[in-house]
């Protein structure tokens, strides 16, 4: 709903012009990255750690290889993490369970990782998630008069009971033929259920698809610390900058301690897919 | 406390009555043209060095002793009257002024009595002079006054294309901005572009930025009161323009001559044309319309109907659209008592909303806002004796906040109806000062204002495990109140003293101290308001905002008054400025008492200004120094940081040159040091997204902003021989077309077509500038 806000907001832009400019920036000493993602899924856990880099760097961010990685749960359970055990290139960073395990409803799982001595925790904790009843398509005429990428103008509806008795907050991922989706890359898919009734019944998808796409959504829980993030996240993404008419950017709130960026995030996942025919 | 403030007002009116020697002069004075009240005309009676001015309404009272004196009357851009009276009894009399046909005459002849500049006990004080105004370029044309109000010394914009101001440190809600007294709480159309003054029905407007009046209150850190025309009540005129962005017109005439008159006047944009989406189906257009109705049944009993409206609309194809508007309405009642004592009752209403909409079946809603305001007030003044002028009311205000109602559109959509719950205010508030003149050098205008501010039910209050906890939020209990319930009550007393010391030939030292109390906040996260922003009252968890500000002056006449100029210092302290959280989620927010963050803010800074009012050439230079700084708990990790609007350097120059009857030349420059901004100490990847890294709050300053504008007004010589009075406005905004920095904001480096350029690993800065270099045509028209 927010998103209307601002969307208005940009009506400025109608008059506006811009160009590339070259800014002259502090540097700042780089800082530990960690997403940390534990599901209710079997082998769907895993966290990344990284570092940020100056403004103007170009290629992927530096990988932290040498991390000590383990989760433990409020019932006692520990389980360590170690990285890339199958050694593949692209996976360097990304720490996975020794052992595999899935997350429970219900449980809060704290992260700990250590990197050159300096300890980083979060919490969160796995809420259920409502199943989509279904998944149908239709075009947008809008996007089929002017798609953004050719031949791609389907839309997916999503149908679903959003549960009116408790505070739910959600994340959507996107696929097409199995790839992570976004309309525009700075688009985050989330939200909360404040002002939802309980019947969702056909709601567009942001992203489109061509016929014959496979097409595929997550549907993630989140804690209200998880929308907090996202959304902070969403925000800085796409701020109109330096705060003229939205807010003066400021690095998302996060459940991550000592100044690490990112998140662990902590969720019940539900999919579904379909043909586009 | 308040009984003793009644007591003591009594107690002054009734000494005052003891002292019957003295006689009373009195009266108004008006436009011989068009019998408009003339505000701020100096009365002058040199045998005893003494005078006044005429107030808000146009209206003086001289008390004096018994005798005969010559009394000089002048105001800018008329001739000066002299009379000589043999005042033996209380005296009523109006006067009405000629305009100065010789004003373009560069000799001044007569000696005058000094000017308000130098001698008025106001300090921090600009008065805009429609007439040097018009001739000055606008943007498209269209003469904004808040354009003009931005360049006053002391006075720092966000940005062009922006209609808000700050004054000497203070954020952009806390100037008062008033039209026939009734408060406009977004003045903007198009986000800024333009405001809402209508400038053909303007008579004139003055901004306050210190020592402000105990009259008013309200805000921190100015007062902008903007009075229309009462319409002319001699005969009939119709004014009008077609410029490139709007076209206005405005009619006015004696309903009974010298008796009642009336002014309406209505301006519409079509901004679609200018739009580069003008192909598509999308509507923006903005309109006002001010009317106004006046009776003077007679000396003693005036009465005033003001009205106004005006809205923005945007409608766009996919059937989304939002809008904004005010509504402001004044009636007011002149009344003279006795000779002395003069009256002015007014009860105004003001109402601000804004819609957003989306027609859909599924994800159709409808969001709307509003607050309304409704105000009684009761202003007096006295004229004790030649010495003493008295002034002092009461004003009661009533507010209604609706943050915002969401409801759905169709019954298939996946809304609900969630509305925000609904806040009141009232607010009292009791002044008196009084305006004494110790001795020939020495005049004090010193006062107080008591405001009692009470958040009301019917509401809830939430009771959080930490008020501050905007992340997790445990609410732990909710207190209800009911419908008139005190909720909160703040009781502020508010000293207002000002001091003016005349030196020799045409100099005076001044010197003010005022403290101000703001209870109504705007929510708003961004360095400029915008229409979606709301306004909280203060209450239980949110506190009333002080500004103390001392200001010293220099003020110096040359050349018989030609030329003006004045150079103030001050220093401004406010306590519980109101700000939010870092990340605060402002817009439609049941926990936004979460998000409040108060702390400390302080500014100061040295302005100097140098004024021409008359001959051929005229115009004003400014520049000002200026240093503003916060420091708020939970904002920036606590540590100080430059407000948004810290910009040191300003300085800006409007010139008009009068070349004959037929041509007028003007130009404006303006140049300022960047506005400060948040940018990113680097960037880290998430999933698929490459945030920055954000570190100190506006730790960088935006490139210098300069622009210059001119424009040619021309006169037709055949104007002098006909009815119908036509003039063609030229005029070009940013003549050397310099980009002049809007905000920067980043992203994944692309091609101007959004396609990602390299690995989706790099990032750009975009410059945002506004406005190229922008010829526009206005035609004005008159008959």
């Amino acid at each position: 709903m927010q998103r209307y806000i601002k969307i208005s907001l940009l009506a400025i832009a109608l008059i506006s012009c811009e160009e590339t400019t070259d800014l002259d920036l502090k540097q700042t000493p780089s800082k530990i990255v960690i997403e940390g993602l534990l599901t209710d899924q079997p082998g769907y856990q895993s966290v990344e750690i990284s570092r940020s880099t100056g403004f103007y760097g170009s290629g992927q961010t530096p990988r932290v290889l040498d991390a000590t990685v383990k989760v433990t749960d409020d019932a006692g359970l520990e389980f360590n993490f170690i990285h890339n055990p199958r050694n593949h290139p692209d996976s360097a960073g990304i720490y996975i369970p020794e052992v595999g395990f899935s997350g429970e409803a219900g449980r809060v799982y704290t992260l700990h990782v250590t990197v050159d001595g300096e300890s980083y925790e979060a919490s969160d904790k796995l809420l259920s998630v409502a199943p989509i009843d279904s998944l149908k398509f239709q075009i947008n005429e809008n996007e089929q008069d002017d798609p953004k990428e050719e031949g791609k103008f389907y839309e997916l509806l999503v149908y679903a009971r959003e549960p009116q008795d408790e505070e739910n907050f959600y994340l959507f991922r996107y696929y097409r033929n199995d790839s992570l989706i976004f309309y525009n890359p700075s688009d985050v898919y989330y939200s909360d259920d404040e002002l939802l009734a309980e019947k969702i019944d056909g709601v567009p998808s942001p992203v489109y698809y061509a016929s014959n796409d496979k097409a595929r959504l997550e549907f993630y829980s989140l804690t209200r610390n998880g929308y907090v993030f996202y959304n902070d996240l969403s925000t800085i993404l796409n701020n109109d900058g330096g705060g003229m008419f939205g807010p003066i950017p400021s690095s998302p709130r996060t459940n991550l301690s000592n100044g690490a960026l990112g998140f662990f995030q902590v969720s019940a996942v539900q999919e579904k897919e379909t043909y586009i025919e | 406390m308040l009984r003793n403030l009644l007591f003591a007002t009594l107690l002054v009116i009734c000494s005052a009555a003891a002292a019957q020697e003295k006689v009373t002069l009195n009266g108004y004075i008006k436009d011989a043209d068009n019998g408009e009240e003339l505000l701020g005309v100096t009365i002058y009676i040199p045998s005893l060095k003494a005078g006044t001015v005429t107030n808000d309404y146009g209206f003086y009272a001289l008390t004096l002793p018994k005798g005969s004196y010559e009394i000089r009357f002048s105001y800018i851009g008329y001739k000066e009257q002299v009379r000589t009276l043999d005042l033996q009894g209380d005296v009523t009399l109006n006067l009405e002024m000629q305009t100065d046909a010789q004003v373009i005459q560069e000799i001044v002849i007569e000696e005058k009595p000094l000017d308000e500049n130098v001698v008025a006990v106001q300090m921090s004080k600009n008065t805009l002079n429609m007439n040097q105004v018009r001739k000055l370029p606008a943007l498209f044309g269209e003469i904004d006054i808040i354009k003009n109000i931005q360049m006053l010394p002391g006075v720092i914009t966000a940005g062009e294309g922006s209609s808000s101001f700050f004054v000497r440190g203070g954020s952009a809600d806390q100037n008062l901005i008033l039209i026939d007294e009734a408060p406009v709480y977004d003045p903007s159309h198009l986000f800024g572009l333009f405001s809402v003054f209508n400038a053909d029905v303007i008579k004139d407007s003055e901004l306050y930025k210190g020592g402000i009046p105990a009259r008013f209150g309200g805000r921190l850190s100015s007062i902008l009161e903007v009075r229309t025309k009462d319409g002319n009540n001699k005969e009939f005129d119709v004014t009008g323009g077609i410029g490139t962005m709007a076209s206005r017109i405005a009619i006015e005439g004696p309903i009974v001559p010298e008796k009642s008159s009336f002014i309406v006047s209505a301006r519409r944009s079509y901004v679609d044309f200018i739009l580069k989406a003008a192909s598509q189906d999308n509507l923006v257009h903005f309109y006002d319309v001010n009317a106004k109705f006046n009776w003077k049944s007679n000396n003693s009993n005036r009465f005033f109907l003001a009205f106004y409206t005006g809205r923005d609309v945007f409608n766009f194809d996919d059937n989304f659209g939002f809008e904004w508007g005010n509504m402001t309405g004044t009636f007011r009642w002149n009344h003279l008592f006795s000779e002395r004592l003069f009256s002015n009752t007014s009860i105004i209403i003001s109402n601000f909303d804004y819609k957003l909409g989306l027609q859909d079946a599924v994800q159709g809603f409808r969001w709307i806002s509003n607050l309304q305001e409704f105000s009684f007030r009761e202003d007096l003044s006295y004229s004790l004796n030649t010495n003493n002028e008295l002034a002092f009311g009461y004003h009661l205000t009533g507010r209604r906040f609706s943050p915002g109602e969401i409801s759905p559109t169709t019954t298939s959509s996946i809304f609900e109806t969630v509305e925000l719950q609904h806040m009141y205010a009232l607010d009292h508030a009791l002044y008196l000062s009084n305006l004494q003149r110790l001795s020939d050098r020495i005049t004090l205008d010193y006062g107080v204002r008591l405001s009692i501010f009470q958040n009301i039910g019917p509401g809830s209050v939430y009771l959080y495990e930490d008020p501050k906890d905007n992340i997790d939020i445990h609410r732990t209990d909710t207190l209800h109140f009911d419908k008139g319930e005190g909720i909160k009550t703040y009781i502020n007393i508010e000293p207002r003293l000002a001091v003016r010391y005349l030196l020799k030939e045409g100099q005076s030292l001044k010197f003010s101290y005022n403290r101000m109390v703001q209870n109504t906040h705007l929510i708003s996260a961004g360095t400029a308001p915008v229409p979606f922003n709301t306004w909280n009252p203060s209450n239980y968890y949110l506190k009333p905002q002080v500004a103390d500000q001392v200001a010293a002056g220099y003020f110096r006449n040359f050349r018989q008054n030609q030329y003006e100029f004045s150079a103030e210092a001050y220093y401004k302290d406010i306590s519980n400025v109101t700000d939010f959280a870092d990340n605060a989620q402002i817009f439609f927010n049941e926990d936004l008492s979460t998000e409040y963050r108060q702390g400390d803010a302080w500014a100061y800074g040295l302005e100097l200004f140098l004024n021409k009012k008359e001959g051929k050439f005229t115009g004003n230079a400014s520049y000002t120094w200026s240093k503003t700084m916060r420091k708020v708990e939970g904002v920036n990790l606590g540590k100080e940081f430059r407000a948004n609007h810290d910009r040191r350097n300003v300085f800006n120059i409007q010139a008009a040159y009068d070349l004959n009857e037929k041509w007028v030349f003007g130009g404006a420059f303006t140049f300022s040091t960047g506005r400060p901004l948040t940018l990113p100490a680097g960037k880290y990847e998430y999933g698929n997204y490459n945030p920055d890294v954000l570190t100190e709050r506006n730790g960088y300053l935006l490139p210098s902003f300069h622009r210059l504008d001119l424009s040619v007004t021309l006169n037709p010589r055949k104007n002098a021989s006909r009815n119908w009075k036509g003039q063609w406005v030229f005029s070009v905004y940013n003549a050397y077309n310099r980009k002049n920095p809007f905000t920067i904001y980043t992203r994944t480096r692309q091609d101007e077509d959004g396609n990602i350029l390299g690995d989706g690993s790099e990032k750009e800065a975009r410059l945002i500038y506004l406005f190229p270099v922008l010829p526009s045509v206005t035609y004005n028209f008159k008959f």
